[in-house]
């Protein structure tokens, strides 16, 4: 409805005069006010049986005061300025505030409040229709608080999981620092036991098994330092470990050389292979050259079908050629760490020489791919 | 071992907690051609032995009887410019970004043949001599200048 179209004439053709509004609006169940902005400070003079059930006044009570009365403490001032502009701008408006009963309670109050305007355009009254939004409200501010509570026990936990992550890697940190050192120990005791043994068998035996102890030392210095707690590259740990052979050859005439891919293997697997190829090339070294033989000792390892195949080759005398060894401590050892990865181990006389081979099965660790251990990795570091 | 031959006999302080692995230590040191200076156990005690020996080489232990206090005496040894300080530790970790002064550091567990390469490195390095840090894995040299950390076995 504009100025331009004078309210009452489209529903007076109808036959509808204008009592049959008035008594409309008064039963209507949608609080309703009218005021007359042509008096001073704009008072009500009407108002519905609905506005006076919201509100808890008397018509005698609100008869002549402007709706502001109904405004409290909680009432945003900024909502009261808009409506005052509207109003004083003629312009309708919807808007939500809090107002307060005459028992004093408050609830909040969305009004649409427009002006209305006589056959000359001149805004003759206000006229605005109440909703009680009280239930609304409190449901969004019920809401609000259900989500700050979520978010709140969200952050704890996440607080708590952060901590908790924290303690795990302070003591993994603490473990791993034990066991290395621990190994040193291990390592300097049977060292300083073997400098105090004179030359022999006994000497001989425990320098053996504090090499055997750094090899193992070797997979513990590279499992820990890389990152990757759970696994190692097998080929980073023989360039080590045949450097350290290389280095314990006191003579020019057995050469050493490796050939072994990248490979990763599983934190379980690693110690045992360490420690299997540790035995098969010190073997090599100690008892196929005897009597100054010359000769080459190679090793390889590739990722086969069935897993892991190893090679470890030498030109010298032989299996048939040596010394029978009772005790045989280093072949059994190979025997029980094969064993123990499920693998396959076949020694052959290749004349010259010996050639042992070894065929283990990959684990579910050893086997996962780059993008599963970069996820992981995620989560371990940090 | 060839390179006690020819270079000069080191002075060399061992600070470590673990009297086993400081009694190793320099049976090592004495069959490689080196003279022990002293053992210290604790960070004070390590810093009073610096002064008093000022040694060609210190090992230090990061963790010693005192607590992690290895940091600090790397950074009071290496305040003397004659002394070379290497860290020996199972927790590199601890290790700040500036190697509080030290040339670099052991991995625990460690082999001899590290220990004595890492001695041939330093002894090198003292003579003039061009000095090869290859086939060393497990002695890793701190960042100098912004040039990032070489391990041995990169060369």
């Amino acid at each position: 409805m504009t100025h331009r179209d004078p309210p009452a004439a489209g529903p007076l053709k109808l036959g509808i005069d204008a009592g049959a509004f008035v008594a409309a609006f008064t039963a209507s169940p949608t609080p309703m006010v009218l005021t007359d902005p042509r008096l001073a400070d704009n008072p009500i003079i009407w108002a519905n049986d609905a506005f006076l059930a919201l509100t808890g006044y008397a018509w005698e009570d609100l008869d002549g005061r402007n709706c502001r009365m109904l405004q409290g403490a909680d009432t945003d001032p900024r909502a009261v300025r808009r409506l005052g502009e509207a109003v004083r701008a003629g312009r309708p408006i919807e808007i939500e505030l809090v107002n307060y009963r005459k028992d004093g309670t408050s609830f909040w109050n969305g009004m649409t409040v427009a002006p209305v305007r006589d056959a000359t355009g001149r805004i003759v009254h206000f006229y605005s229709a109440q909703a009680d939004m009280t239930g609304k409200y409190r449901h969004e501010v019920a809401m609000r608080d259900a989500n700050d509570e979520l978010e709140r026990r969200v952050a704890e936990q996440t607080a708590d999981l952060r901590a908790a992550l924290e303690q795990k890697t302070a003591l993994l940190h603490e473990v791993d620092h034990r066991v290395k050192n621990n190994l040193q120990v291990i390592s300097s005791l049977m060292l300083l036991k073997a400098r105090r043994t004179p030359r022999g068998e006994v000497r001989d035996a425990l320098q053996g098994m504090a090499e055997r102890v750094g090899a193992l030392s070797t997979v513990h210095r590279m499992l820990y330092s890389t990152g990757d707690v759970t696994r190692f590259d097998l080929r980073e740990f023989a360039e080590d470990f045949v450097s350290e052979l290389v280095a314990g050859i006191d003579n020019e005439r057995t050469a050493v050389s490796a050939e072994i891919d990248s490979i990763a293997v599983s934190a379980a697997m690693a110690a045992p292979l360490a420690l299997m190829l540790h035995e098969l090339a010190t073997n090599a070294v100690r008892h196929a050259f005897p009597d100054s033989r010359a000769g080459r000792i190679t090793i390889t390892a590739q990722r086969s079908d069935e897993g892991l195949r190893m090679l470890i080759q030498d030109d010298g005398i032989g299996l048939a050629g040596g010394k029978p060894n009772p005790a045989g401590f280093g072949r059994s050892l190979v025997e029980m760490v094969v064993r123990q990865l499920r693998g396959v181990i076949v020694w052959s006389d290749v004349a010259p020489g010996t050639r042992v081979e070894i065929t283990v099965p990959l684990d579910a660790v050893s086997l996962r791919t780059g993008a599963e251990r970069a996820a992981e990795a995620e989560w371990t570091t940090r | 071992m060839d390179d006690a031959m020819t270079s000069p006999a080191l002075r060399v302080l061992v600070v470590e907690d673990e009297v086993l692995i400081a009694l190793e230590l320099e049976c090592l040191l004495d069959e490689l051609g080196h003279d022990v200076v002293g053992v210290a156990g604790s960070s004070a005690e390590a810093i009073a032995l610096g002064l008093s020996t000022a040694p060609d080489v210190a090992f230090v232990d990061i963790h010693l009887v005192d607590g992690p206090t290895g940091v600090e005496v790397a950074r009071a040894l290496s305040a003397d410019p004659h002394t070379t300080v290497v860290f020996m530790t199972a927790n590199a970790k601890r290790i700040p970004d500036d190697f509080a002064g030290a040339m670099g550091v052991i991995a625990k567990p460690y082999s001899e043949r590290v220990v004595a390469g890492a001695l041939r490195y330093v002894a090198d390095l003292r003579a003039g001599r061009a000095a090869t840090i290859e086939g060393l894995d497990g002695f890793r040299l701190a960042i100098r200048d912004g040039v990032e950390p070489r391990y041995l076995s990169e060369g």
